[in-house]
């Protein structure tokens, strides 16, 4: 970095900051185009796109007849549901592992860190059976359950447990408090930039995921919108357009800019307050 | 009876002694200082007396109750740890009111509890505050308000005062003090610090390696010390101790010779003597310069150490002993001179070769 505020050191890094932050907004920013342009213009040809007429006939097109909101409440429903299981199992888990002793504990955590290197494709076709045994497949729990190991999450909050003095939990407990008093208090407010981001890259990698309910949701009411929006796109030629496609997909990341938003306040306030 | 009653608590971390049979009483509104070295075992004790560690011998019983099985929230202590040990997500008013709310106090008695408190402690205007809005000594005082409002049978401090500057250090000895004259109750208060001992307590503990050296008043610690380490480990400078090479008991009184051949007679009676070696310890007012030659040794300074009031001379004596003479200031030593030593062995302490002083009564 150069020395002064307006150094040419700094003026590269900015300009290569800005080259970075535009290819990466291209194609964000083209979809956005797209999803304002009729269907009948984009047909003629995509360089249309630069120039008005532009409509929000698309959007209006979602709300009047679209899957799209059924798939929009089941990602939400299924990516809340993985969030929060995953934040409660892994404050546990990792509150276990920190701070409670219990035979086998160390190898326990062992095995937990062994799953961070499993690959799901290599556990996909027992995982189906199983769920099909079970009739799980086009259920809320059918796309919930697998989400819910987390051995990053459970490595995550162990480390965080660890690390916070164990004063605090003592002063916790000569206060009267009981262990899951304790936990509930004091342990878990304090681990809440921990959670955030772990909830972040949960909701994130849910919403966005797409394999697992290709596989297991079948019935196109189960879908999730990662599996609906990518079915309009393979009968492309039957849907309503190229724009109204785009404007599906700006549709489908609205929820997600809402929830990086909110909780990336959350964030920066941890890390504040941690700096504190 | 009422206070802390410790008897022959053993604690052991896996093969490792930490405490060895400690007994102890604390009266119901008495500050006990706990003084001794580092890893010695006093939080570990203090620890002990709250519940934070389990003891493996022995029994703890406050106001005649046995307490030792019972969980620390259940024992009426309160402690104030060295890192304060705040919750740093709530207020002062919701740290203080925490303890509370667990056993269920009622709201206006939380209150009146916490506005008291608050009131003593002048740190009403910091109810509404954050931990990580305080100063060091803010957070020390809402550590002890914290336990204040809880009413305990038995307070415990763990070196409260290590974190803090020596301005406020000394500031908040006497706050405790203070406190301590208002809310009289059964205070133990750990530290490695003499002079914070010494200051405070209505009795010392001091503690070495896991067992207790002496119980007493600080004036009796000082002028009595039970054994060489209590005796080296209060006072500064440190009391001198010199290898006895000869004793005597020819006389009334018990007659040393040092390894320079110089004689010195005690206090003691001549009945006191003991086989094994022998050591004398002369605390640095006992030892005076003079002339060379008037005196009952000579010896070289070797440094001089002048403190403003009083000037401590490092000499050595022929032998290679060193001892420490405290001189009136000014003091015209220099070092290399040769002078003589006055050794008023009467107002010394001798020490068998188990290290206890002959002049206490055998333990
Ligand atoms: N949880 C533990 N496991 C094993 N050994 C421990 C544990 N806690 C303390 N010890 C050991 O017990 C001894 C006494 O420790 P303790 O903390 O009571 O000393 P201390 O007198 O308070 O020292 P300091 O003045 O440094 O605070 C030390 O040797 C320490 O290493
Ligand atoms: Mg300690």
């Amino acid at each position: 970095m150069g020395q002064t505020r307006h150094g040419p050191g700094r003026i590269a890094a900015t300009a290569a900051l800005a080259l970075a932050a535009l290819i990466m907004a291209a194609p964000l920013l083209w979809t956005l185009l797209l999803s304002l342009k009729s269907n009948a213009e984009l047909l003629r040809g995509t360089g249309t796109a630069f120039a008005p007429p532009y409509t929000l006939q698309n959007y209006a097109d979602i709300f009047g007849h679209s899957a799209v909101f059924g798939w929009l409440l089941n990602s939400a429903i299924v990516s809340l549901g993985v969030t929060f299981g995953v934040l409660a199992l892994s404050s546990l888990a990792g509150y276990g592992f920190a701070r409670l002793r219990f035979p086998g504990r160390d190898v326990i955590f062992i095995l937990v860190l062994f799953g961070l290197a499993i690959p799901e494709q290599s556990v996909i076709i027992a995982r189906h059976q199983m769920f099909s045994a079970l009739s799980l497949h086009n259920t809320y729990g059918g796309l919930i359950f697998p989400g819910l190991a987390a051995p990053f999450g459970v490595f995550l909050m162990t480390q965080y447990f660890r690390a916070m003095p164990k004063e605090l939990e003592e002063a916790a407990w000569l206060d009267g408090a009981s262990r899951f008093r304790t936990f509930w208090k004091i342990l878990l407010p304090l681990s809440l930039p921990a959670q955030a981001t772990l909830g972040i890259f949960t909701f994130l990698a849910t919403w966005n995921d797409y394999w697992w309910p290709l596989i297991s949701a079948t019935n196109s009411d189960m879908y999730t919108l990662t599996v609906g929006v990518a079915s309009s796109q393979m009968n492309f030629a039957q849907t309503n357009g190229l724009g109204f496609l785009m404007a599906q997909a700006v549709f489908a990341s609205v929820p997600i800019l809402i929830v990086y938003v909110i909780f990336q306040r959350y964030i920066v306030a941890g890390v504040s307050r941690a700096a504190a | 009876m009422s206070g802390l009653a410790l008897r022959n608590v053993s604690k052991r971390f896996g093969d490792t002694p930490v405490l060895d049979d400690v007994s102890l009483e604390i009266g119901a509104d008495e500050l006990l200082v706990v003084l001794g070295p580092s890893g010695c075992g006093k939080s570990t004790l203090l620890r002990a007396i709250a519940g934070l560690e389990t003891i493996d011998e022995g029994q703890i019983l406050i106001d005649g109750v046995r307490v030792d099985r019972l969980a620390p929230g259940k024992r009426g202590v309160a402690m104030v740890f060295q890192s304060y040990a705040l919750y740093p997500h709530m207020s002062v008013r919701e740290n203080m009111a925490f303890g509370l709310i667990n056993i269920g106090t009622a709201r206006a008695e939380i209150d009146r509890r916490i506005a008291q408190a608050a009131k003593m402690l002048e740190m009403e205007h910091l109810l509404g505050r954050r931990p990580s809005e305080l100063s060091g000594g803010q957070r020390q005082r809402v550590a002890i308000g914290r336990a204040i409002v809880k009413e305990p049978k038995v307070f415990m401090f763990d070196e409260p005062l290590s974190n803090l500057d020596a301005a406020l250090r000394s500031r908040t000895r006497q706050e405790i003090a203070g406190l301590h004259r208002r809310i009289r109750t059964a205070m133990i208060f750990v530290t490695h610090d003499q002079t914070e001992a010494m200051s405070l307590a209505d009795r010392i503990v001091v503690m070495n390696q896991r067992r207790i050296e002496q119980i007493g008043t600080p004036l009796e610690i000082y002028a009595s010390p039970a054994t060489e380490f209590v005796a080296t480990f209060v006072g500064s400078p440190a009391m001198n101790i010199l290898p006895v090479a000869q004793a005597t008991a020819d006389g009334a009184f018990l007659r040393v010779a040092l390894g320079d051949g110089t004689q010195l007679e005690t206090s003691l009676p001549a009945s006191a003597i003991k086989d094994g070696a022998l050591r004398l310890g002369l605390r640095p007012e006992a030892v005076r310069l003079c002339a060379p030659g008037a005196g009952d040794t000579n010896a070289t300074v070797e440094f001089v150490e002048f403190l403003g009031d009083k000037t401590h001379v490092h000499l050595a004596l022929s032998r290679g002993d060193r001892v420490v003479a405290l001189a009136a200031a000014p003091c015209t030593a220099r070092p290399g001179d040769e002078t003589g030593l006055v050794l008023d062995a009467a107002a010394g302490h001798l020490f068998g070769s188990d290290g206890r002083n002959l002049k206490a009564a055998p333990a």
